[in-house]
């Protein structure tokens, strides 16, 4: 049997997360054909996203139409992943740099004792085996890593591989395997999603451009120029510790060593000064924007633009400017 | 309730980063290695639950190298921990972490265990896969990115609150199984001086490491790096903020191309 990626897909109401189409995109980088790549998808939702993944080239797609895994710990699906990447043969298995990838991704490495990388920036197939690039210490370095095997286990970061645009096609589609889930596996279950709030913007987990606030902002009810800009780029919000430790902002929103770590394209620090607390949080982003009123702040000296200058002008300037660029 | 966390040596989040002399992995000379922000967390976790649930106790497990294994699991003890097991390796080599979970699933067996507690990831290397693979090594279910655990002793089961992408979710789920701890979510507390002294003559139990099965994988270290020290902003000179804005929208849409 020729060696194939499984991509193990995501669902998300209904459609396929941002980082199972990246996981497309990294199996096309290390050179595999869009045949040698085949994407598994669970969950009652399963049929219905199949469009979605062939219209970005996916041509092998595996069905596992299984309700309880809706509500079920990561455990249950793992069993279903490991049986259909013996079924297809997969040397490779690629997940996305989420919450569910993450658990699945150690699961499936203790069970087959494979080697296994996440937070994966790069792929490449060297000599003896897979090399992989990923940022840790929170980004402070960098580690390259060879995973020898008969398999590898890689979970991707968000946003370090492009989405592929297809070519749209038909996609073979067929039942996985249905491998007995061991019952203790399915007893814990999901009782509730409370949806984070901070508007309609996207979460800052996977967001691919981020807005941060700061002590800059000075009061609460002067965030609003935050959520305006990051509203205006189709951007998540994010907060210093100042902000959220103030209560200004729920804890959720902390960006930093203590809060969330984020890689987006592009972050926007607005009256960060830039303690090594936050920077830690942000430091991998690819491109960073700083707007402080003082020149000698920090946060200039690991940003690539910077804007001296006072927020409440700028902030708004920005937000209009980004609205006038986009057409809006 | 009987739990057990596992905890980790990770290096000082001051330690100025080098690379060892061939290269390829972090220089561990004259670092400082302490418990981390997610480990933190976890044993607040455990602490908080061991004080709302009568009869609990608390076990600490870590593996690694001596001697900055066993001076997490005294920090550990100082905070409230009531028990320490050691599982020793040898080498200064951080070892993979899935060596590590096989390690601690090792001696997690040996002693009761309800409930299995962990940071959802390492402050070094962020793997953030030892309670997936715990779970899988000990056969339970298990749940990462976790902020914040209850028992319901009227349903025997644990209220579990995690911060998922899409928000906010809430499980409720039996024990035994494995948990992941987001950071800081608790607010850790700290060790007091008596505590800490008498942490530093409490018994540590050794668990050996086991052997890595034949025909597993492998990851081998090829290369560290320090990302080029980063030049400085460029800044916008601007004379009114509406320039400002259009130079920055320019620069950002054709020189660094990530304007959406």
């Amino acid at each position: 049997m020729t060696p194939t990626t499984l991509v193990i897909g995501e669902l998300h109401q209904g459609h396929v997360v941002e980082s199972t189409l990246e996981a497309l995109g990294a199996a096309s980088a290390v050179g595999a054909t869009l045949e040698e790549v085949t994407v598994l998808l669970m969950g009652s939702g399963a049929k219905a996203a199949v469009s979605e993944l062939a219209q970005h080239g996916a041509r092998r797609i595996q069905l596992a139409e299984d309700s309880r895994l809706d509500s079920a710990p990561v455990a249950a699906s793992a069993v279903v992943a490991a049986a259909t990447a013996q079924t297809v043969g997969a040397s490779m298995v690629l997940v996305g740099g989420t919450t569910f990838g993450h658990d699945l991704a150690g699961r499936l490495a203790a069970r087959w004792n494979a080697a296994v990388a996440t937070g994966v920036t790069e792929v490449r197939r060297g000599t003896g085996g897979i090399e992989v690039r990923r940022p840790i210490f929170g980004g402070r370095a960098t580690e390259t890593l060879r995973l020898e095997g008969d398999r590898a286990i890689l979970a991707l970061r968000p946003h370090s591989f492009t989405v592929p645009d297809g070519p749209a096609g038909e996609a073979k589609v067929d039942p996985a395997p249905a491998p007995e889930i061991p019952p203790a596996l399915l007893v814990p279950r999901r009782t509730g999603v409370e949806a984070v709030t901070q508007g309609a913007g996207p979460s800052l987990g996977d967001a691919a451009i981020v807005v941060s606030g700061g002590r800059g902002v000075r009061a609460p009810e002067n965030f609003h120029l935050i959520d305006e800009l990051a509203a205006s780029l189709g951007a998540a919000v994010g907060a210093s510790r100042a902000v959220t430790d103030a209560g200004w902002r729920p804890a959720s929103m902390q960006v930093g060593q203590t809060g969330r770590t984020v890689s987006p394209q592009l972050y926007i620090a607005v009256g960060i000064s830039g303690a090594i607390q936050h920077l830690i949080g942000m430091i991998s982003s690819r491109c960073i924007v700083a707007i402080n009123s003082d020149p000698s702040a920090p946060i200039f000296r690991v940003a690539d633009y910077g804007i001296v200058g006072d927020l409440f002008q700028i902030a708004p300037a920005l937000t209009n400017e980004v609205k006038r660029a986009r057409g809006a | 309730m009987e739990i057990v966390v596992c905890v980790k040596p990770v290096p000082d989040a001051e330690t100025r980063l080098r690379a060892s002399p061939d290269g390829t992995v972090m220089d561990s000379e004259g670092v400082k290695f302490v418990l981390t922000g997610y480990d933190e967390s976890a044993v607040e976790q455990a602490l908080l639950l061991k004080e709302s649930v009568p009869g609990s106790r608390v076990h600490v497990v870590a593996l690694g190298p001596p001697p900055r294994t066993e001076e997490v699991l005294r920090a550990s003890i100082a905070l409230g921990c009531d028990q320490a097991t050691w599982v020793e390796t040898p080498a200064a080599a951080v070892p993979e972490p899935l060596v590590a979970a096989r390690g601690l699933a090792r001696a997690i067996q040996a002693v009761p265990h309800d409930l299995v507690l962990c940071g959802k990831q390492a402050g070094d290397d962020e793997s953030g896969v030892v309670a997936g693979a715990l779970g899988e090594l000990l056969g339970v279910p298990d749940l990462g990115f976790v902020v914040d655990i209850r028992w319901d002793a009227a349903a025997g089961r644990l209220r579990i609150k995690r911060a998922a992408e899409a928000g906010q979710e809430t499980w409720e789920a039996p024990t035994p199984c494995v948990i992941g701890l987001q950071q800081a979510w608790n607010d850790p507390r700290t060790a007091k001086l008596p505590a800490i002294l008498k942490s530093r003559k409490a018994p540590i139990g050794k668990a050996a490491a086991g052997e890595i099965p034949t025909g597993s994988g492998r990851i081998v270290p090829v290369k560290f790096e320090l990302p080029p020290p980063r030049t400085g902003a460029k800044m916008v000179e601007y004379k009114t903020p509406e320039e400002a804005a259009q130079k920055l929208v320019r620069l950002l849409k054709e020189e660094a191309k990530v304007f959406p």
